[in-house]
């Protein structure tokens, strides 16, 4: 199970230099970074990438965390977001999505034990904060993914959607406040 | 009057990477000039922040293939060193002797986030061999807001110091470029600044460099192209 007071023990120990505590941060996050890298990027060289130099910097400058503004695992994985939307935006030209996110293979063929440790903290998680997406109205929800999944600006949003910008402003917001709501009551 | 709505509308956005021209630079004055001093804008940033991990989690998890651990391993052992710059015995007495001027040197955090090209550019200079070259007459001390440029003629490198250096805004890092005469612009590094105070070395041939750009990015982020430069960091 993924206790967050357990990653904040590992955080410490990585301040450290502890390499067994990087080992188990890994253990514990390396698939869902992958699932989003890949979700993200569509490609899995490009998402092998993002995870691969998201744990480097986390093992170079640890000290980016900071525990009272939120928990690791957040922190952790927002980086592997913004380093993915970042990645895609440089390598444009790659991003055929070819492969498919449909075709990538489930999380039950890994080690059973990695199994087991996702289904405790993290699938809980899981399930509140996809339930809070499935909450929001469609219009809403529509621009938050097209922000978060395809890495689109709002400017490209807008014209893709054929609304006006000052619309995906406020589409996003309300999505936002409304995530942030719903997941501080469940969380 | 401060419209919190219009905020926290950018908030959202910069959170997202999805901002773009005239909001991301809005966004980027915010978080240097309100935030930090907001404690509602903080913690709305905190919880927006938090919420892009949370969206993570919408993604499925997926096996990662079995090349990346052994890569990632070789990365670790390559690189494991560069988190201690080595300090020359010699020089670490006269830093500390010289240490009343700069607080807390010695904690700086350089966290070059592209693994590559900017890798080897930034490290933590020596306080004495900065104020050595500083003090010649022939040096260049060229004003960075609340940083200088220091270099001097036969040096292949650039120095930068500076005390009283804002802390970034959470989950942010400064990013430092070098400009080159052409407008051509290397990435150099991240850095954040320890109790106001930045001390490096630039590894970069001063004649190849027209002028260095500072500005603030999410940290762990891809250096991309650079935007704005920070206020604190205009050149005078």
């Amino acid at each position: 199970m993924h206790d967050p007071g357990e990653d904040l023990e590992l955080h410490r120990r990585l301040l450290g230099g502890d390499r067994t505590a990087f080992d188990e941060l890994y253990r514990r996050y390396a698939s869902q970074a992958y699932g989003l890298a890949y979700r993200v990027t569509g490609q899995q060289i490009l998402a092998q990438d993002v995870v691969h130099d998201a744990f480097l910097a986390l093992w170079r400058a640890p000290e980016a965390f900071d525990e009272h503004r939120g928990s690791f695992r957040t922190f952790f994985l927002s980086m592997v977001h913004h380093r993915g939307v970042d990645l895609v935006r440089r390598e444009q030209r790659l991003r055929a999505r070819t492969e498919k996110a449909a075709n990538l293979e489930p999380v039950t063929d890994e080690d059973p034990a990695d199994a087991v440790a996702d289904a405790g903290y993290l699938s809980v998680r899981r399930k509140e904060v996809r339930e809070a997406m499935t909450e929001l109205p469609d219009p809403q929800r529509q621009v938050l993914e097209m922000a978060y999944f395809d890495g689109k600006t709002q400017v490209q949003i807008a014209e893709e959607l054929a609304i006006p910008l000052g619309t995906v402003k406020t589409r996003t917001l309300a999505a936002m406040r409304k995530l942030r709501l719903a997941l501080q009551e469940t969380g | 009057m401060i419209d919190h709505d219009a905020i926290d509308e950018l908030l959202a956005g910069y959170v997202l990477q999805s901002l773009t021209g005239e909001d991301a630079t809005a966004a980027d004055r915010l978080l240097i000039d309100h935030v930090p001093e907001c404690t509602d804008c903080l913690a709305t940033l905190d919880a927006f922040q938090g919420l892009t991990g949370d969206i993570a989690l919408v993604a499925e998890p997926a096996t990662v293939p079995d090349t990346l651990v052994p890569r990632l391993h070789r990365s670790l052992d390559g690189r494991r060193s560069r988190r201690m710059p080595a300090w020359h015995p010699g020089r670490l007495v006269a830093a500390a002797a010289a240490a009343v001027a700069l607080i807390g040197v010695a904690g700086l955090a350089i966290t070059q986030v592209d693994g590559g090209t900017g890798s080897q550019l930034l490290t933590q200079a020596d306080l004495q061999q900065v104020t050595d070259v500083a003090n010649r007459n022939d040096a260049t001390v060229t004003p960075l807001g609340a940083a200088e440029e220091v270099t001097a003629p036969g040096l292949e490198e650039i120095y930068l110091r500076g005390t009283g250096v804002p802390t970034p805004p959470a989950g942010s890092t400064y990013r430092l470029w070098a400009i080159s005469p052409a407008g051509a612009a290397t990435y150099v590094g991240d850095f954040v600044p320890d109790a106001g105070a930045i001390l490096f070395e630039i590894s970069i041939d001063p004649t190849a460099v027209d002028h260095l750009l500072i500005t603030v990015a999410p940290a762990g982020s891809d250096p991309g192209e650079p935007e704005q430069p920070v206020p604190w960091a205009a050149a005078s």
